[in-house]
């Protein structure tokens, strides 16, 4: 193989798994502007995703776009679960008590998970038949196309309903101003628990697109989550668009610096960069200069 | 002589509101400048460029004979100058006692090392520091609740506690961000008391004040802004007689009329009789 | 001496009293052993508990602190043959060296992305324990670690440790202490209230922030190189990030920024996998569980639950 060849090959990797790490990071900027909050619970919305699938698919033999939407509507009901649940019965209004019981929350789920699904590994089938496809020079897989594929959508979705909504635009409201947006006469619990279930959803989406790729298990989601969060603060913590490119760009960095380097510290890679990017520019690469410092 | 804190041409805006276009003014110690203008004027982001808060886009602030543009807060601590906030800041969860002893942290010094190995010399700090707090607590008629938590406090009280924590350490000069707001007649006309003695001590204040009465009471110098600039400087009653100031505050009426001109009549004669 | 001062120097006389004559009551030496665990647990979650007491911010990586005082201290006196004691004070060094690289950038920024980064830092340091094979022994552990001397005596068997361990944990207690009834003591808890106020009266925020991260990462190495003299052997699956979460979760039962808090959690949670044999398979259900409920209804940990039963009595002085 030419090294150009590789390159591309790297390259196509990089946009898969990033696409990935974009979703994930879209549900942190969800949960975040809504409520102020860190969702560690996040990645474990992915290990969901995956396992949903393999049960709808593998045990109830159902078809691939119910059990699709399915395993949406569980995972975004459980996000749901984690707010109306947890965090709006809690005593304490601390940001570090709310955060701890996400942690918490994110534990719990495992342990659940472990339980129903088992320790091992679990198979899911790609969306259509593996046939190799090649693109200047590189070799891949129908599956990569589907993760780009939906995820675009799924971006595409969000920006509809965000800025064409009336529910999309009232949750932008609560976001920028909850006071003034329950003054208005939006309901903001409905939306803080609307939040949670489409970050809930979205890990769900994310979950399926990978787990073909990487398999499902109990927890796939927590490594895959935390790079997720080095993606959202790499585009600037909060802001959608930060997010998209801040996965892509981190899904490229770790294929390329795996490929180029050493595949045995990949997972390293995204926190390194997590770290230099809080030291050198801590508002993220897209954000403006308005970082809030203590 | 050169005035304590000097301020030129201080420039902030936040997306394409100018909050603050091109400021400069004086002010002096053992003086009270008010800082007074409508709603949005920029007068706590001055206050916020001034304490660190901010950086200002342009512009320079001196204070003591250097320059101290974009100084962090708490290294203006060090040099005397120190501030108030417009939403309080009390220590809630610190009784009232310590509240005043942090107000300290800026002129004493044993650090981590000493206070792990409980070394003599950090207990006499100790000891010193929490005399002093008591007394700056006894100024302001707080001592009797010097070992209740800070967040139990009443508005009044904690407003009261603010200032006896900026005053504590004896600075040069303190920030004020609407010390009187929320307070009714008689806690006001205390508040005010105390800071004509504070500035009688030699501290130079500066004030970011709506409460007119007040402010003409016992200003010695006002600057008013208006959308981001200074439109007019001098003493109260020049103030009260300028055209633009009057402009700006009664919408382009000529004679003074309502709150304004009620806190011009009680002017700065009838305060100095209050406090000869 | 102040009232508080007076009631911690109470406390701390009976559980002193209390570590003098347990071992009298404990006849069987592996519980001497649980107690010798207890004890590093308790003084890795009582420096936890003075990051988020003082700075209200929560480490997800005190494991890797841990590890990394264990391994540091392993590798240098067992295959460079350094003192024990030299090996473990070269290990807190670096400790405090990484706390500072991790805490500089992360804790200058309003919001909770320590949380993130020593995540991150953990499992950066557990993926190295495992690549780096040929120093650390890679998964299945490092092991032939001198033990600790004192008065030309290894500190070998559990009952020798136990005095040792004990005291640092004592001490590490009374540090604690000293640091809360201090000037700097009073800057941090003041900052944690209103960050900007403290400022504005002269606390260095960023720098107190960083400073009580190392302390508290310094209690975590320290401990970390107890163990590895002690047990001779480790792993990397002690110093994972899901140890992390163990700390934590002994921090919030005990009681988050309390003094005691970090003695109670770990006393009360360190000897349960002992006691409950199936807890090994419903470890994550337990925690998860114990943590959410403890920090929706009872923020303040057990700590908080005795000041409250102390508060209902009538009060003497009135």
């Amino acid at each position: 193989m030419s090294g150009a060849e590789q390159l591309s090959q790297y390259l196509i990797s990089g946009l898969t798994t990033g696409a990935v790490y974009a979703l994930v990071a879209l549900g942190f900027c969800l949960i975040y502007n809504t409520t102020h909050i860190v969702n560690f619970a996040q990645g474990d919305f992915l290990s969901l995703g995956g396992l949903l699938l393999y049960s709808l698919l593998a045990g109830a033999g159902l078809a691939l776009p119910l059990a699709f939407a399915l395993t949406v509507l569980g995972s975004a009901l459980v996000g749901a679960a984690l707010e109306r649940l947890a965090l709006r019965q809690a005593r304490s209004r601390e940001v570090t008590v709310l955060i701890f019981i996400t942690v918490a929350a994110s534990v719990f789920l495992r342990g659940v998970f472990k339980e129903v699904w088992g320790k091992q590994a679990l198979a899911v089938p790609s969306f259509s038949p593996e046939t190799p496809l090649r693109l200047l020079g590189a070799t891949f897989t129908p599956q990569n196309l589907w993760v780009v594929g939906i995820t675009l959508a799924a971006i595409a979705g969000l920006g509809w309903f965000f800025n064409r909504t009336l529910t999309g635009k009232a949750m932008r409201a609560v976001a920028i101003n909850p006071r003034a947006a329950a003054l208005m006469g939006i309901d903001v619990e409905r939306m803080l628990l609307y939040s949670f279930a489409l970050a809930g959803g979205l890990g769900g989406v994310a979950g399926m697109l990978i787990t073909p790729i990487t398999t499902a298990s109990y927890t796939i989601g927590v490594i895959i989550g935390l790079k997720g969060f080095a993606a959202a603060v790499l585009g600037g913590y909060g802001s959608f668009m930060g997010a998209v490119v801040g996965g892509l760009g981190l899904g490229l960095l770790e294929s390329l610096g795996a490929g180029l380097m050493s595949s045995a510290y990949k997972d390293v890679i995204a926190f390194v960069v997590l770290l230099l990017v809080l030291f050198l520019r801590p508002q993220g690469l897209l954000g403006r200069g308005e970082a809030a410092r203590v | 002589m050169e005035p304590l804190l000097r301020v030129e041409g201080l420039s902030l805006a936040f997306g394409g509101v100018k909050a603050l276009d091109g400021v400069s003014f004086n002010a002096r110690a053992g003086a009270i400048t008010a800082m007074i203008g409508p709603n949005g004027a920029g007068k706590t982001t001055a206050i916020n460029c001034i304490s660190g808060a901010y950086r200002p886009q342009a512009g320079r602030v001196f204070f003591a004979g250097r320059e101290v543009t974009g100084l962090a807060a708490h290294r203006l601590a060090r040099l005397g100058l120190t501030r108030t906030f417009q939403n309080l800041q009390v220590f809630s969860q610190l009784s009232v006692l310590e509240n005043v002893m942090v107000g300290l942290h800026a002129v004493t010094h044993q650090g981590f090392a000493s206070a792990i190995l409980r070394l003599p010399a950090m207990r006499r700090e100790e000891r010193a520091i929490a005399e002093q707090a008591m007394a700056a607590l006894e100024d302001l008629g707080l001592a009797a609740v010097a070992h209740r938590p800070a967040g139990q406090l009443s508005y009044g009280d904690r407003k009261r506690l603010e200032l006896a924590r900026a005053l504590a350490a004896r600075p040069q000069m303190v920030l004020l961000d609407e010390p009187v707001a929320g307070l009714n007649a008689a806690e006001t006309d205390a508040m005010g008391q105390a800071l004509v003695r504070a500035r009688d001590l030699g501290v130079g204040l500066v004030l970011v004040e709506h409460d007119m009465a007040l402010v003409m009471k016992i200003s010695d110098q006002v600057v008013v802004l208006s959308f981001g600039q200074k439109i007019a400087q001098g003493d109260p009653l020049q103030v009260q007689n300028d055209p633009q100031v009057l402009a700006t505050y009664l919408g382009g009426r000529q004679e003074p009329v309502n709150g304004f001109a009620a806190g011009a009549g009680r002017g700065p004669a009838a305060g100095e009789a209050a406090h000869a | 001496m102040t009232r508080g001062g007076r009631i911690f120097a109470l406390q701390l006389a009976a559980l002193a009293l209390g570590v003098l004559v347990m071992p009298l009551l404990v006849g069987n030496p592996y519980y001497l052993n649980v107690l010798n665990v207890m004890a590093l647990m308790v003084i890795v979650v009582t420096g936890l508990n003075l990051l988020i007491g003082f700075a209200g911010h929560i480490s997800l990586g005190h494991a890797a602190f841990f590890g990394l005082g264990a391994y540091i201290s392993a590798v240098l006196s067992a295959t460079y043959g350094l003192d024990p004691w030299l090996a473990m004070l070269a290990a807190a060094l670096a400790v405090a060296g990484i706390a500072l690289v991790i805490g500089l950038p992360t804790l200058r920024l309003a919001g909770n992305y320590l949380v993130m980064a020593t995540l991150g830092a953990n499992l950066i340091f557990t993926t190295v324990l495992l690549q780096l094979d040929q120093v650390t022994g890679g998964p299945s552990g490092f092991s032939g670690i001198p033990p600790l001397s004192l008065f030309g005596q290894a500190v070998v068997d559990d009952q020798s440790f136990y005095w040792l361990v004990w005291a640092a944990a004592l001490l590490g207690l009374v540090v604690a202490r000293n640091l809360a009834q201090s000037r700097v003591g009073r800057g941090l808890r003041a900052l944690k209230d209103a960050p900007a106020a403290a400022a504005a009266l002269g606390v260095d925020v960023a720098r107190y922030k960083t400073s009580i991260f190392i302390i508290s990462a310094l209690y975590a190495g320290v401990a970390g190189s107890l163990y590895a003299h002690y047990f001779g052997i480790i792993a990397p699956k002690s110093f994972d990030i899901f140890v992390s979460v163990e700390l934590v979760t002994m921090c919030l039962v005990g009681g988050m920024g309390s003094l005691w808090g970090g003695f109670l959690g770990a006393a009360f949670l360190t000897p349960l996998p002992q006691v409950l044999h199936v807890f090994d398979e419903y470890k994550d259900i337990f925690y998860g569980g114990v943590l959410l409920v403890l920090l929706i209804y009872q923020p303040q940990g057990l700590a908080g639950l005795w000041a409250r039963l102390r508060a209902r009595r009538p009060l003497e002085t009135a």
